[in-house]
């Protein structure tokens, strides 16, 4: 099967390029083996929260400079003017959101901290400097949801000074759901809530409780497919609404993943859902095809190839008790040799094996064994080089390094 | 560490390799709409770690399993989470099969029945007065309209038909058709071997078919389904030892073959596996070797949308009937998204399950009657019947678009010399 490219891996990296690529008139196919950490995202887009001291960033694009020369971000040229066609990339896919490269705004976290990010999908709590712009919240708690801790939620808004009050709430299908307590997550009680019925009475539960507070939040359990429900409730409730990012799974996650995908499909890309590459055809330095675990046969050529199978947890990346590896093809990666180094003992400090990823040129291309594969790129969490962690820019480096390498290709 | 004893830790369908992320959860078609069920991630990796403890753990609610395996197309971590529902519920269940079930799962005694009296049956199923007492005395949902049963079976057909002109070309394909095509719709079968034959391939009976036996599974009969099994295994392999490549019109038959066999059944199926192929498959296959052309009609027009049956998805061969598809030059293809229908085989034929059934299903038929398609293309005999009830929108298997639209002259004529 032919293609002018073949991406593998479809988290927000893979799917990114995919789009751009698509978009440009290529003939994409994209293989996802399995669904991505996308099922995690907060909601927010975060460009580099943190620079290398641990120091709050206000002006993403200028930190990126003091980075090292290897950093990953260094390698895909002007940071603002890529955030910008990210946003449009996102904002065509259905996916609205606030913030701009040059100025961070904070996201409130499902833990109830606030963090520099770049983006924040519309209808999320988000605040400029430190302080909340209300003095009085309603803090919604759907009974049975064990996912969205309140206490910590409301002490972090406290701190940023408002006063808060937290209200339970219910609905008779959402105690209906809770007959299945371990199911009783974000995804699910937004299949519960998925239709225009019950958001309306949701709305008028809401509006009963929300007492005499000037904003009413309420945990992200709304829109697993696209926005309407929420902008629905939106115009139920007497009072302005916002959502508070939960712990996984996410909805706003599994709705970008969905509505990202339909983007790529509606672009005319090939999506291989639930498929692996597991071999390729390496040929002088070129790549010539892939092969995956479920087209046994049939091998996938291309022109040019993009690894995006991201880190450690998406399998990107396989470690053992000797070596870190990249698992379809290979390549050189940037690791340490002597295990006990990978680990520092102490959890919240930076950890070395965080850094670990495939070595690539300038070009953000791969090498194997010491020569660069002319048509292979890796963009993602699979860079080595980057602690997302540390510098908070997990989506930046994503979706910067995706549009790079689609921009390289297209030319 | 010395003994690297974790490299050596890897147990049956990847149990030990769940991450507890839940992701599988956001996909399972039944957790989001019955709190009964305990969600892949509760009735798969987490309770089997209880079960391998004490058998006690086991919980009835596991037969509310679609046996869908989108929980393992989404698992970011490989974990075979279906398998190891369904293997829990062969392993612990107490609870027998009904007479209902063994009605509902025996698709070709009660298809071959039926078929002799095809009119009547169709008759008595589509009157009020039957369907009441089939679901009060049978608990068979009466809103179910029950798939009409043909009144020639397939095989017939092709007997006096078909089967004394397959000889005649120099290359062949055995048919597995499976109990839809045999029954309820052998107008598919006959779009098979129109296609082949125009292709150069004649086609062939197996020497004894037996159903692939997946309504068996659902319905707890597994040594029934273990011996349809090894029954059909052993007429592939005479088939493959004439070389021919076995093809399939089903999804679900073809993964149920391939993958059940070995993976629940312990039906020793690695000979014959990669010989069964879906004849979308195959036909893509042989194009792409340039081996085969195809002509098409220059009149023919149809926006079709094609929606993704979960074992088709589970097999991961959707790319080979779209491509396919999107080879006839008239025809505009929409990808709906991928979810279940909720009839899941006989699942939504039972009352008790109906209501479950049409509230997974009820996105996919919003979707449908929102796009308002020519037709619905799917590789899945059962979502058919599902998405003909439930919308307004025919549906067609992929071969059957492929036959109207091929110019069979000159699709024999571009053959010739292959
Ligand atoms: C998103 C998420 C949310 C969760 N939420 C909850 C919750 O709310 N409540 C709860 O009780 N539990 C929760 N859990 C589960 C809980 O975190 C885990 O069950 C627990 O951490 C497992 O501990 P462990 O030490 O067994 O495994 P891990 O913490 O996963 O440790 C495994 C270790 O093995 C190492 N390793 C892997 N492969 C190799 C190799 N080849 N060689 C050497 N080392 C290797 C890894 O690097 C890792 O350090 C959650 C898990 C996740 C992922
Ligand atoms: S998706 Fe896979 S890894 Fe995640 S909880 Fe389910 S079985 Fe475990
Ligand atoms: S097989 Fe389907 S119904 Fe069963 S647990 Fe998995 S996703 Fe849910």
């Amino acid at each position: 099967m032919k293609f002018d490219t073949v991406i593998m891996g479809g988290g927000l990296s893979g799917l990114t390029c995919g789009i751009a690529l698509a978009k440009a008139g290529q003939r994409v196919a994209l293989v996802s083996a399995g669904q991505s950490s996308l099922h995690f995202a907060s909601g927010s887009f975060d460009l580099m929260g943190y620079d290398a001291q641990g120091a709050p960033v206000s002006n993403p694009p200028e930190a990126i400079k003091a980075l090292p020369e290897q950093h990953p971000y260094k390698k895909v040229g002007d940071i603002a003017a890529l955030a910008e066609q990210a946003q449009q990339l996102l904002l065509e896919a259905g996916i609205g959101t606030t913030g701009t490269a040059t100025a961070n705004h904070n996201r409130l976290t499902p833990l109830g901290a606030f963090k520099p990010t770049w983006l924040t999908t519309e209808g999320y709590v988000t605040i400029d400097g430190d302080k909340l712009p209300w003095t009085k919240v309603a803090l919604m708690n759907i009974i049975g949801y064990l996912d969205f801790p309140t206490k910590f939620i409301a002490d972090g808004l406290r701190n940023a000074g408002a006063d808060v009050e937290i209200k339970p709430i219910t609905l008779p299908e959402l105690n209906e759901a809770r007959k299945s307590p371990t199911e009783m997550r974000a995804t699910n009680i937004a299949k519960v809530l998925g239709n225009q019925e019950v958001v309306t009475r949701l709305a008028a539960e809401i509006n009963a409780k929300a007492g005499d507070a000037q904003v009413v939040l309420l945990p992200a359990v709304l829109g697993i497919k696209d926005d309407k429900l929420a902008q629905l409730l939106k115009q139920q409730i007497t009072k302005p609404l916002h959502f508070v990012a939960t712990i996984p799974p996410s909805v706003p996650g599994t709705r970008m993943q969905a509505l990202l995908r339909k983007r790529f499909e509606a672009l005319g890309g090939m999506f291989l859902n639930g498929d692996k590459v597991v071999a390729g055809t390496i040929a002088g330095d070129k790549l010539h095809n892939v092969t995956t675990e479920k087209l046994e046969g049939t091998k996938l050529v291309a022109d040019n190839f993009v690894m995006a199978t991201g880190s450690f947890m998406s399998r990107g990346l396989v470690s053992d008790y000797k070596k870190v590896y990249e698992p379809i093809l290979g390549v050189d990666v940037d690791y340490i040799a002597e295990r006990p180094q990978w680990t520092q003992n102490d959890v919240f400090d930076a950890q070395p094996y965080m850094e670990f990823g495939v070595r690539t040129d300038n070009q953000l291309r791969v090498a194997k064994d010491g020569t660069t594969l002319a048509n292979v790129y890796a963009v993602g969490q699979i860079l080595s080089g980057n602690n997302k962690l540390k510098l908070c820019n997990g989506e930046g480096l994503d979706m910067l390094t995706a549009l790079a390498v689609a921009n390289t290709i297209k030319k | 560490m010395e003994n690297e004893m974790q490299l050596l830790n890897i147990s049956e369908y990847n149990f030990e390799q769940c991450l507890k992320c839940s992701i599988c959860t956001v996909y399972c078609p039944v957790s989001g709409v019955n709190p009964l069920y305990p969600g892949p991630k509760q009735a798969g990796p987490d309770g089997e770690r209880y079960r391998l403890k004490d058998p006690k753990f086991f919980n009835e609610q596991l037969k509310m399993c679609l046996n869908c395996k989108r929980c393992e197309v989404a698992c970011p971590s490989g974990v075979n989470v279906g398998d190891i529902i369904q293997k829990a519920r062969m392993k612990y269940a107490s609870h027998k099969p009904k007479l209902r079930d063994q009605m509902l799962a025996n698709t070709d005694l009660v298809g071959s029945m039926a078929t002799i009296v095809a009119p009547v049956a169709n008759f008595f199923t589509s009157l009020g007065v039957s369907k009441e007492i089939l679901h009060s005395v049978m608990k068979i949902d009466k809103h179910r309209t029950f798939p009409a049963y043909a009144s020639q079976k397939f095989e017939t057909w092709f007997k006096r038909n078909a089967q004394s002109k397959q000889d005649k070309y120099a290359k062949h394909v055995s048919f597995f058709h499976g109990c839809y095509v045999n029954y309820n719709f052998p107008q598919l079968g006959k779009d098979l071997v129109k296609i082949m034959n125009a292709c150069g391939y004649g086609v062939h009976l197996l020497e004894n078919e037996k159903c692939c036996g997946t309504a068996l599974i659902a319905n707890g009969l597994y040594d029934q389904a273990r011996s349809q099994g090894e029954s059909n295994m052993s007429s592939m392999r005479s088939a493959i030892s004439k070389g021919r490549t076995i093809v399939t019109t089903s999804s679900t038959c073809t993964f149920t073959m391939r993958d059940e066999y070995h993976h629940l059944l312990d039906v020793d199926n690695h000979d014959v596996r990669d010989h069964i192929t879906l004849a979308t498959r195959f036909l893509w296959q042989l194009i792409d070797e340039g081996k085969l052309k195809l002509a098409f009609r220059p009149d023919f027009k149809m926006r079709v949308a094609y929606h993704t049956a979960c074992h088709m998805e589970r097999m991961g061969w959707v790319v080979y009937s779209t491509q396919l598809l999107r080879m006839i030059p008239g025809l505009e293809l929409t990808m709906l998204e991928s979810m279940c229908c909720g009839i899941s085989g006989t699942y939504g034929f039972k009352a008790e399950n109906y209501e479950t059934s049409q509230k997974i299903g009820a996105p996919l038929f919003a979707a449908i009657d929102a796009l308002k398609p020519d037709c619905v293309s799917t590789d899945c005999e059962t979502c058919k019947w599902q998405i003909e009830m439930s919308t307004s929108v025919k549906v067609l298997n992929p071969i059957s678009i492929i036959a109207d639209a091929l110019d069979v002259e000159k699709t024999i004529e571009l053959n010739k010399n292959h």
